[in-house]
């Protein structure tokens, strides 16, 4: 009763935290210019596709290349609602949730049976073939895709409200509530059970933990946060197309995770923070050094790889870890 | 009929480049316990030196020559000084089972932007040493061509040279003893760290052959050769990742039925076939064709 009474004081907690968190980000949306607030709704599509690797590598230990194709499946799902029922927009995200869960439980009781290079292989292969389907039936537009409107803002919002602050809004509002459900998720018995069958499988199962059913769960739910992911995606650049969700974005999306340190759920945003930033610093450096186009294309590839190498090599488990480890050794040598 | 025979010609020459990508991703698989997502990089970093050489000099083989030593020495490199360091650091921790698979991703992509800071990404193309022009058979021209021939010659070639070189000599038996049981190979006097090494730089010289020949008959961009990797990896997983003899047989099988779904299908379903080739066969037959119930390792 005690514990009980414990653990919803905490969630109370956190949701107080999240409504701050939430009223400051449109707080600073309302301070800063126009691109600025479309880099956040950038930063709030990438927490929420993040999430969703951590929860499946970081958490369940399955390497995923392929939540780019996941993203596709949320992206067209929510734009043929939209277009096609002429639902309201909520019904559409909703829609990319249920579409891509379904495919990632799908995909996830093949993925269950895989591990390490294999599932890795796997999913790179889904990465490259599923958004190429589009062009093979017409419904889904071909090359050019198709279009994704969510309308303009709510008049009462005021004439100074622009689009782009729109989409910054449901952007935050969706990775806000997502992130929320998350890390509920990863703190309860799922996310134990999820971490016990990571570090040793064997153990797990004897436990009596059925590691499969597990493994497709974290599939399911990984595939679900990388459709609404998809979905918001398809909100900020108004167009679902195969162009959009490249074996490119599915890099990026796991290079964001490890750089964020894999296994922590607050990691995202500085993750998706970097992966938005780092464009705009390479931008910078690029036209100090003087380079041509080939530097301003490649240079921000360069900066990310690089980073990626040295935080494999040298904080594999991201940077919170080597912290902990730190003061860890500082306590024990008191 | 016609059609049928073509589609099976065409296929084998697609599938025997395939081979040398599978080929190479096997060789570092067995000796390193990792697939090598990198392997995209080294070959098109060697096809580019190799596209250098061959458009200044005009002659293609002298630029193939060039790709393969390129290959050789990139992919000694990348295990020399990358892979030791790699493991040497990301050994615990719950990125371990997933540190070699991301750092071969970092490589890929860093490989990747340093030839696009050199080369740009416009695409190039190499004048193929062959004609393009498919034969023709009575009246009827099909599009299998003198380059086809050409490919397919180059890589038997190759292959008989690998499977003399690991069947018949000394540093073939090392290769295979450090592979099959690295301490055993270090106890009998071999030096497994370097045999290792040796390994990464024979699949960084068949990667180059690869990419060389696969931008014979296509263009030349930092992203070209992506394609090739993900084809290359089904085939090893067909053939069981161990079987280098497995890893053949599954290239030529998938050049086959790729082709298949090209020609009868459609060319947007190629991709995606890959694709469902790879579910099919890891949920029917997980430890590849050339399997003799023995578990897999990983």
């Amino acid at each position: 009763m005690e514990l009980w009474r414990e653990e919803r004081h905490a969630v109370r907690k956190k949701i107080a935290l999240f409504i701050l968190l939430g009223w400051l980000l449109l707080v600073i949306g309302d301070r800063v210019d126009e691109l600025r607030v479309y880099q956040g709704a950038q930063i709030a599509m990438y927490t929420i596709a993040l999430s969703s690797i951590v929860l499946l590598t970081g958490y369940s230990g399955q390497v995923s290349l392929g939540n780019g194709a996941m993203m596709a499946v949320g992206g067209y799902a929510a734009a043929l609602t939209l277009n096609n029922l002429g639902s309201p927009v909520w019904f559409a995200f909703l829609m990319a949730i249920f579409f891509s869960a379904l495919f990632g439980a799908l995909l996830g009781t093949a993925a269950a049976r895989l591990s390490g290079p294999y599932l890795a292989g796997t999913t790179l292969a889904l990465a490259v073939g599923l958004p190429a389907i589009a062009n093979q039936f017409s419904f889904l537009g071909g090359e050019p895709g198709i279009f994704f409107d969510v309308g303009l803002p709510a008049q009462s919002l005021g004439e100074e409200f622009t689009q782009y602050k729109w989409f910054f809004w449901i952007a935050t509002f969706i990775a806000l509530l997502s992130l929320f459900i998350t890390s509920n998720i990863l703190a309860s018995r799922f996310g134990r059970t999820w971490r016990a069958i990571r570090s040793n499988p064997l153990a797990a199962e004897l436990s009596g933990i059925h590691s499969s059913r597990m493994k497709i769960l974290a599939f399911t739910i990984s595939s679900a946060l990388a459709g609404l992911a998809g979905a918001v995606l398809a909100m900020t650049i108004s167009l679902v197309a195969p162009g959009a969700y490249t074996l490119t974005l599915s890099f990026a999306l796991v290079t964001g995770a490890v750089l964020a340190g894999v296994s922590s759920l607050p990691g995202v945003v500085l993750g998706a923070l970097i992966l938005v930033a780092i464009p705009e610093i390479a931008d910078v450096l690029a036209n100090r050094l003087g380079g041509g186009e080939n530097v301003s294309n490649y240079l921000p590839g360069l900066i990310v790889s690089i980073l990626l190498i040295l935080s494999v090599i040298f904080t594999p488990n991201g940077p919170g870890e080597n912290l902990r480890k730190h003061r860890h050794k500082k306590a024990s040598s008191h | 009929m016609q059609k049928l025979l073509e589609t099976v010609l065409i296929g084998i020459s697609t599938g025997s480049i395939y081979a040398l990508m599978s080929l190479a991703l096997v060789l570092v698989w067995r000796s390193t316990r990792v697939v090598n997502f990198a392997q995209a990089g080294q070959a098109t970093l060697s096809t580019y030196i190799g596209f250098e050489i061959a458009s200044r000099s005009e002659i293609f083989w002298l630029g193939l020559a060039f790709a393969i030593i390129a290959g050789a020495l990139v992919g000694a490199g990348v295990d020399y000084f990358f892979m030791r360091v790699l493991f040497k650091h990301a050994i615990s921790g719950p990125a371990a089972v997933v540190a070699p698979v991301i750092a071969t991703l970092g490589l890929l992509g860093l490989i990747r932007s340093i030839v696009g800071l050199i080369w740009g990404g416009e695409f190039k193309s190499i004048a193929a040493p062959a004609s393009k022009d498919g034969f023709t058979i009575g009246q009827t021209t099909i599009p299998f061509s003198a380059l086809n021939v050409l490919i397919i010659a180059t890589v038997s070639l190759i292959l008989i040279t690998l499977a003399i070189t690991f069947q018949r000599t000394n540093l073939g038996l090392s290769l295979r003893a450090s592979a099959y049981a690295p301490e055993i190979a270090q106890l009998a006097g071999i030096r497994t760290a370097r045999t290792r090494t040796i390994g990464w730089a024979i699949a960084g010289g068949v990667g180059g052959v690869a990419g060389m020949l696969v931008t014979s008959y296509n263009f030349l961009s930092p992203y070209s050769l992506d394609l090739l990797l993900v084809f290359g990896f089904i085939a090893a997983v067909i053939g069981g990742l161990e079987s280098m003899v497995g890893s053949v047989i599954g290239a030529l099988v998938l050049g086959i039925g790729l082709t298949f779904i090209l020609n009868y299908i459609g060319t947007s379903l190629v991709f995606i076939g890959g694709f469902v080739v790879l579910i099919v066969v890891l949920l029917v037959k997980p430890d590849g064709i050339m399997a003799r119930g023995k578990t897999r390792r990983a």
